[in-house]
């Protein structure tokens, strides 16, 4: 018993302590970034953040700073494309907040971020954290759930505290849930083209229902080829070409 | 041609005498239509009764009357009737009409037509003769009269007038429908309560009063005549028709009669003068006598505490239209408004009543303030002057706040605030500048799906762990049989160790006793009996029992029954060793078989 007891206790530890490897190479990676923006190099600073994004690193702070080099370089599609994608990580950020709307005011459309459906007003927390601080969240209620259940058999007043818990934990798996939703549903897009035309269907020489102009936010809901079915309301929506779009 | 011509007068004649007679049997009689009055003389207090009969039918729609403006014009109902003389069946229908009138002097009552079986009938023309009501009598003795009065025959405009109705009755007056003439382009009127019921002597003769006041307030200037008010009402006449030779006569001898009368009081004239020029700054149309009183709550007070200013404006007059505007202290105070209360009364029919406005006031600065005097402008009718009222000068001490607190105080949006804060102007936009701390960009990769399976599962394993060491823990403590098993083993061995090392093996008898006793303690802890008190046949069949091996079994017996045989036969050392290491042996043997 004791055996199985450490050896959870070790997979945890293990599991919890694992680092990125080539820590300092990273971080020294974006020093470099930063100082180029700071000097105003921004075509540089871009290509510095693009390199560390290319390498897989996910980082909110640095869809960031990458949105910002690309508003200075006055590419608001870049711009607008990296700050929707630092929303997926640092959803509470007031700057970022701030920046997009920014961004949005400079393009042409000036289309606003969609509005939140009913279950994410419902559940507006899931709005405001991110993936992985739900998850880290809900595993950290998962064991207090599991601690107090135990001390629930020591102690039977606990069990109030039990019937809460298991609440929460239920509402927290849903928050995961919505969230996975969210994440794969509404998937938002961004025309980093300057001038698109949303086509009937999926052919050059289709109807051209309207225009779109760089920047402008559309609801990406479907893919086929080298086409992406686009949404801006229940009325407007139609095909682009997939390289004209940022998702 | 002579006889043809005979022929045909005789069929003439006959023709002539037959149409009426068959069109007597067809439509039953003859329709004739009459119009009646009961009186072609009447004064301006009597009511025509006009009927209109059409025998011959009652299948007619109501006649159609002349044009009547000299009258007013009130339907009385229906009555008809049905009658049948010597055979002959008589119907007919009588529409009663109410003609009130409206002036003197010879009127005609044109024909009324009636449409019936598809021909039109008319009645013939009745003259009237109208008079004004006798002077001498309502001078005298009438039953009842009516008069109108006003408080002033000249009044400006604005100023409360009082219109008094009375009605003068000295019998019994059922029935009573007043009509005012008030025109609203005039004036502008208001009720002021119950009519009152008194009684009076007039030139000797007792009358009851209904009496009814009204405030009126003339819109308009101008000279302008108030029409008669009209009463139209039933007078119970008592009348003694039995003789008074009769007895009961005198109880129930009296009988009621009903006059319908209508009275009109006399026309009023009234002159509606403008107001003067040189109204004061401030005046809103207020036209009677007011004064105006202000006081406040508390007078000594705390920056940031509340005292209310209440500010009375009462007097006579059209007190309803009285307005206060908020006074102008917002350098010194935070001002809210309440809602103004209003009471009115009547009294001597004049009507009075006053306005209360009040304000929350929250002082803003230490220092002792004076509110300033409160002023109301308005026309003093009865001196013909414009007036100006104002309240006394209040003096208030207002302290520091004890408490350190900044205030913060919540205003409306629709209030000014003295001190506005200015409005920052924007000049530019532009984003937020980037993050550099590098503590912030750590890499936020995917967690692995093991991190988050230990996450999930590791304290589910833990909890069964633990759910199984406390339901040990428990069993442990109250289910006897599992302790002793858990512990025989333990207890064994233990005893065995202080069998080798602490025994006396000169003493073989009693180092055999003791290895019996060892064994069949564990058995009986194993096997949850009294070891000490079993056989070794027993033993060995309850080990069976409990489905340890036969083999196991036996050798268990025979080691007891090599114990107990060694009781009382003489060991050596050697094989007291040799016990102890078989029993050593046989207990482990059997540990790992349960």
């Amino acid at each position: 018993m004791k055996h199985a007891l450490a050896f959870f206790l070790f997979l945890v530890l293990t599991l919890s302590t694992s680092l990125p490897t080539e820590a300092s190479d990273y971080l020294n990676e974006i020093v470099r970034a930063n100082g180029l923006y700071a000097e105003k190099h921004y075509a540089e600073s871009a290509q510095a953040y693009e390199s560390l994004i290319d390498k897989g690193v996910q980082n909110g702070y640095l869809y960031y700073n990458l949105g910002n080099a690309y508003i200075r370089m006055g590419k608001t599609g870049p711009a607008v494309l990296n700050y929707v994608r630092a929303l997926k990580w640092i959803p509470r950020d007031e700057n970022l907040e701030a920046n997009l709307k920014f961004a949005i005011q400079q393009t042409r459309d000036k289309i606003e971020l969609p509005p939140p459906g009913t279950l994410n007003v419902l559940l507006f927390w899931v709005h405001d954290l991110n993936f992985h601080e739900l998850v880290v969240f809900t595993i950290g209620l998962n064991i207090i759930f599991w601690v107090n259940l135990a001390l629930w058999m020591y102690f039977p007043f606990l069990k109030v505290v039990r019937n809460a818990l298991l609440c929460f934990l239920f509402l927290s798996f849903v928050s995961i849930g919505v969230k996975i939703k969210n994440e794969s549903d509404l998937k938002l897009g961004v025309v980093l083209a300057e001038n698109v035309e949303v086509k009937s269907g999926r052919a050059g020489d289709a109807v051209t229902l309207f225009q779109l102009h760089e920047g402008a936010l559309v609801t990406v809901t479907g893919k086929h080829d080298n086409w992406l079915e686009i949404r801006l309301n229940d009325e407007q929506k139609g095909w682009v070409p997939q390289n004209s779009l940022g998702t | 041609m002579k006889i043809f011509s005979g022929v045909f007068k005789k069929v003439a004649l006959f023709t002539l005498f037959l149409i009426p007679m068959l069109s007597t049997l067809s439509f039953g009689q003859n329709i004739s239509v009459t119009a009646t009055v009961d009186k072609n003389r009447l004064t301006l207090e009597d009511v025509l009764q006009l009927s209109i009969v059409i025998q011959g039918t009652q299948n007619t729609p109501p006649p159609e009357l002349p044009s009547l403006p000299d009258f007013r014009i009130t339907s009385a109902g229906t009555s008809s009737s049905t009658q049948y003389i010597n055979t002959q069946r008589s119907v007919s229908i009588t529409y009663n009409y109410r003609l009130t009138p409206m002036n003197t002097g010879t009127i005609v009552i044109g024909s009324a037509r009636v449409r019936a079986n598809g021909k039109t009938y008319s009645t013939q023309p009745i003259t009237i003769e109208v008079l004004k009501p006798s002077k001498r009598q309502s001078a005298e003795s009438k039953a009842a009269f009516a008069e109108a009065t006003l408080s002033s025959k000249k009044a400006y405009i604005g100023e409360q007038l009082v219109y008094t109705f009375r009605l003068f009755h000295r019998v019994e007056a059922k029935n009573l429908d007043l009509k005012l003439p008030f025109d609203k382009i005039w004036f502008d009127k208001e009720e002021l309560g119950e009519p009152n019921a008194y009684i009076k002597v007039v030139n000797g003769l007792q009358y009851h009063v209904q009496e009814l006041s009204i405030a009126l307030f003339p819109l308009k200037k101008g000279r302008l005549k108030i029409p008669a008010a009209i009463i139209e009402l039933d007078l119970l006449h008592k009348t003694q028709n039995r003789s008074r030779q009769d007895p009961f006569s005198r109880f129930f001898g009296r009988r009621t009669q009903a006059e319908h009368k209508i009275l009109r009081s006399q026309p009023i004239s009234i002159e509606v003068l403008p107001l003067p020029d040189g109204a004061p700054k401030g005046f809103k149309n207020l036209i009677g006598q007011f004064r105006i009183s202000a006081e406040v709550g508390k007078r000594d007070l705390e920056v940031g505490d509340t005292t209310t200013l209440t500010v009375t404006v009462s007097g006579q007059g059209n007190v309803r239209d009285i307005s206060f505007e908020e006074p102008d202290l917002r350098n010194y105070f935070k001002i809210y408004p309440d809602k103004p209360e209003f009471s009115q009364t009547v009294q001597n029919n004049q009507i009075r009543g006053e306005k209360v406005f009040k304000f929350a006031l929250v002082p803003l600065e230490a220092g002792n303030r004076t509110l300033p005097k409160f002023s109301m402008a308005y026309f003093d009718s009865a001196n013909a002057q414009y007036r100006i009222t104002e309240t006394r000068p209040i003096s208030l001490t207002i302290r520091p706040s004890s408490i350190k607190e900044e205030l913060n105080l919540v205003q409306s949006g629709q209030q000014n605030l003295p001190m506005v804060k200015p409005e920052i102007e924007t000049l530019g936009t532009d984003i937020l500048p980037i993050y550099t701390e590098l503590d912030k960009f750590q890499n936020n990769g995917s967690y692995s799906s093991a991190f988050i399976a230990a996450g999930f599962g590791s304290p589910v394993v833990l909890f069964i762990i633990s759910a199984f060491l406390i339901k040990r823990q428990n069993r442990m403590k109250y289910d006897m049989a599992f302790y002793r098993r858990r512990n025989a083993y333990k207890n064994a061995s233990q005893r065995l160790k202080q069998i080798s090392e602490h025994s006396d093996l000169s003493a073989p008898k009693e180092f055999a006793r003791e290895l019996s006793e060892i064994l069949r303690e564990y058995i009986g802890d194993k096997l949850n009996l009294q070891g000490k008190a079993i056989t070794a046949e027993e033993v060995e069949a309850r080990l069976k029992e409990s489905h340890y091996e036969p083999g196991q079994a036996e050798g268990t017996r025979r080691l007891l029954e090599k114990c107990e045989t060694l009781q009382y036969a003489p060991m050596t050392r050697g094989s007291t060793k040799e016990l102890l290491g078989e029993s050593e042996k046989m207990i482990k043997v059997l540990e790992k078989q349960s």
